[in-house]
């Protein structure tokens, strides 16, 4: 483990940043960019998170047209994949306007705005870029500063899994079939897998910080990726605090958890070459707190402490939660915030007040089963949504239903449920199973990551409005899903973040898009936070500090809510209800 | 003879990327395919990927001004046989002079068992 030095880094052509959400992939990416041109190399950074807040970093505008950084020679862009779907579905559709007649034009646009073009668009954008001559000629390096994990490994393994998809494609039935000729796009997305598993032209960057969950998602990932092909990995771990910071209560404990975590890396990625980085004492957003982070200038520290007082206490959020008898909850919000520990433990509170409660997750990437452990109890349950096994549920229904088959037809049905829209669907339906069951118990779910999440409400949408004139079989979970997640008596969204830019941003922009499918969150929880905290040392200080400004902005929301952070991380139910005690005010 | 069937906008041709599973796509699925492999000149258009066939072919336009109730629509040499559904095994068989054993399930591609009894 070594220092990560932005100055002495000589990476290959292309370099991607992958990590659990809030670990720090886009300031490490931008670092990174930013140093690369100070030396006078072309750089490209590119955010290919449909949820991206590299805009944020660089406070500019910015869409899928690079932008040149004032005063640099860095390019910046983001792909949006939604964008990206909604221009293609324009193309596809634009030109039969006035021609087909309007309700012709809306079926058409309802089926090419599903999670399959979106897909396909993402795909399509990102190849593009990777096997573009232009970009090679103009750009010494390109860097993604890619999406949180779960959507990063899908976007990663598409090219291979696709690749497999195109030659064993035998009768044409496919969800790539909105891609007009696709066949023709073969060598460039062939090209894309080449260049994403060599060695001389790929780095592979796993951004972590110095918690366990974290590592865990980037040992994950590492395994994955190796799996597909991908060699050069390196690991980076974001604010690593010095010993020398402090000696008081909280931050002995603090560096003491960074180091047991840094001690104990998992198998994943304890082989690779590992980097860290330093805590850093201010957000890093604009181009002059980049720099003063590369450069390791020191920041002015000031004592500021927000005044608490508007906040809610977990305890009396739970009150309110219960007052409509049961529901679903459902914590949201970016990867890494602390989703599966708030689930959890609004999880372990609504049971010790006498109701039953099932918990789970559809977060790929989650670890309800590794906080709680199996069921508790009768009237308290556990579960996770694991895509893989979803997936193989939904083949076997998809057999079931379809009764007797021949082999054509088998083989036919075998090649759809092949396809990379059949994720969506099988953990969808899961989703939905999971959300009807919430008629006599509370059901506490840890959703996925937001890029995922806006998938899957987004699926849920248009399913609502497929149903209207479908003939198959659908089942009842599906088909009361939108009604009950829009009801407020019924569903009680908890928008989760942290005290900290990147998670209130990108907080806002879930909440923003929640309310486009007329969903209204119910409450939101900073978690984390140390302001309640009686903190003494520069780097505790600094993060109080910091935190005033995104604990203001929070308190405009519903039932804001604050949770200190833990000195121990609350594993296991007894823990989770010691918590729920300590946190009464 | 030239078959041709124009459908509602799908995701894909089974169904399988819709909300649930329709067996009725299947069946069609399987009967295209069987009747590609014995050389019928056979089409299905989409209308979410394939909307330039639908421009095309006059009549299907002027089929589809008064609303999407007609698909599918299957059009036999260019003339329309049927509107609002999918031919049936039975329509389907009398149509190519197949036996309808060939549509229906449990036939297909299975390897027949030959039993010599010359050595």
């Amino acid at each position: 483990m070594k220092p990560f030095d932005f100055q002495a880094m000589d990476p290959t052509r292309y370099v991607f940043l992958t990590g659990k959400g809030g670990v720090g992939k886009t300031s490490t990416a931008s670092n990174l960019a930013l140093t690369l041109a100070n030396r006078g190399k072309h750089i490209l950074l590119v955010s290919t998170d449909p949820a991206s807040n590299l805009q944020d970093v660089f406070e500019m505008e910015l869409d899928e047209t690079p932008r040149l950084v004032t005063g640099t020679t860095l390019e910046i862009a983001n792909f949006d994949p939604e964008q990206a779907a909604k221009q293609y579905m324009e193309r596809m559709v634009g030109p039969y306007r006035g021609v087909l007649p309007d309700v012709a034009i809306q079926s058409m646009e309802e089926q090419l705005s599903g999670a399959c073009t979106v897909e396909i668009a993402a795909f399509d954008q990102f190849t593009e870029l990777l096997t573009s001559k232009v970009a090679r000629e103009r750009y010494d390096h390109v860097i993604f500063d890619t999406a949180p994990t779960g959507h990063t490994l899908r976007l990663l393994t598409l090219p291979s899994a696709w690749d497999e998809f195109l030659e064993t494609n035998t009768t044409g039935a496919s969800c790539l079939g909105p891609l007009a000729g696709l066949t023709d796009k073969q060598v460039q997305y062939k090209q894309a897998v080449e260049t994403l598993t060599d060695a001389n032209e790929t780095t592979l960057l796993l951004v972590a910080r110095p918690e366990k969950s974290t590592l865990v998602e980037a040992a994950r990932a590492a395994t994955e990726l190796r799996a597909i092909g991908i060699e050069r990995m390196q690991l980076v771990i974001n604010g690593v605090v010095e010993s020398s910071e402090g000696t008081d209560r909280y931050t002995k404990r603090f560096i003491e958890r960074q180091q047991q975590a840094l001690d104990d890396l998992p198998d994943g990625v304890v082989d690779l070459e590992t980097f860290t980085l330093p805590y850093a004492y201010e957000n890093l957003v604009g181009i002059s707190a980049l720099q003063r982070f590369v450069s390791r200038e020191p920041v002015a520290i000031s004592d500021a402490r927000y005044d608490t007082s508007r906040y809610e206490s977990v305890d009396q959020l739970v009150d309110e939660l219960e007052a409509d008898g049961p529901s679903v909850i459902m914590t949201m919000g970016k990867g890494g915030v602390g989703k599966t520990t708030l689930a959890s433990l609004l999880a372990v509170a609504l049971h010790e007040r006498g109701h039953a409660v099932h918990l789970t997750t559809t977060d790929p990437a989650a670890h309800v089963a590794l906080t709680i452990g199996a069921d508790v109890s009768e009237t308290f349950t556990v579960d996770a949504i694991d895509p893989k096994a979803e997936i193989e549920k939904y083949r076997t229904d998809v057999f079931r239903e379809a009764g007797d088959l021949n082999e054509e037809q088998r083989m036919m049905i075998e090649e759809d449920l092949r396809s990379p829209c059949t994720e969506e669907i099988a953990v969808f339906r899961a989703f939905a199973d999971q959300v009807a069951k919430a008629k006599d118990r509370f059901v506490v779910i840890d959703t996925a990551p937001t890029g995922h999440t806006l998938l899957l409400l987004d699926a849920t949408e248009s399913y609502h409005r497929e149903l209207e004139r479908s003939t198959g079989v659908v089942p009842e979970a599906v088909r009361t899903l939108l009604p009950k997640l829009r009801d407020p008596k019924q569903t009680h969204v908890i928008i989760t973040t942290l005290p900290e830019a990147t998670p209130v941003y990108e907080a806002e922009r879930l909440t923003a898009d929640l309310q486009r499918a007329e969903i209204q969150p119910f409450a939101w929880v900073v978690n984390q936070s140390f302001t309640p905290l009686d903190v003494t040392s520069k780097l505790l200080v600094a993060k109080v500090a910091s935190e005033t400004t995104w604990l203001e902005r929070v308190s405009n929301n519903p039932r804001p809510t604050i949770l200190s952070w833990q000195e121990q991380l609350p594993v296991g139910y007894s823990a989770l209800s010691q918590l729920i005690k300590e946190e009464v005010r | 003879m030239k078959l041709e069937v124009f459908e509602p906008a799908m995701c894909c041709p089974t169904g399988l990327c819709g909300p649930s599973i329709d067996p009725e796509l299947t069946r069609v699925a399987t009967i295209h395919y069987v009747l590609q492999q014995r050389g019928f000149d056979v089409s299905r258009y989409n209308l979410a990927s394939e909307p330039n066939r639908f421009v095309q072919n006059t009549i299907v336009q002027a089929e589809i001004m008064n609303g999407l109730d007609v698909l599918p629509m299957t059009l036999v040499n260019g003339k329309v046989v049927k509107r609002g559904a999918y031919l049936t095994n039975e329509e389907m068989a009398e149509l190519t002079g197949l036996p309808i054993a060939a549509f229906a399930k449990q036939d297909g591609e299975k390897p027949k068992v030959r039993i010599s009894l010359k050595k």
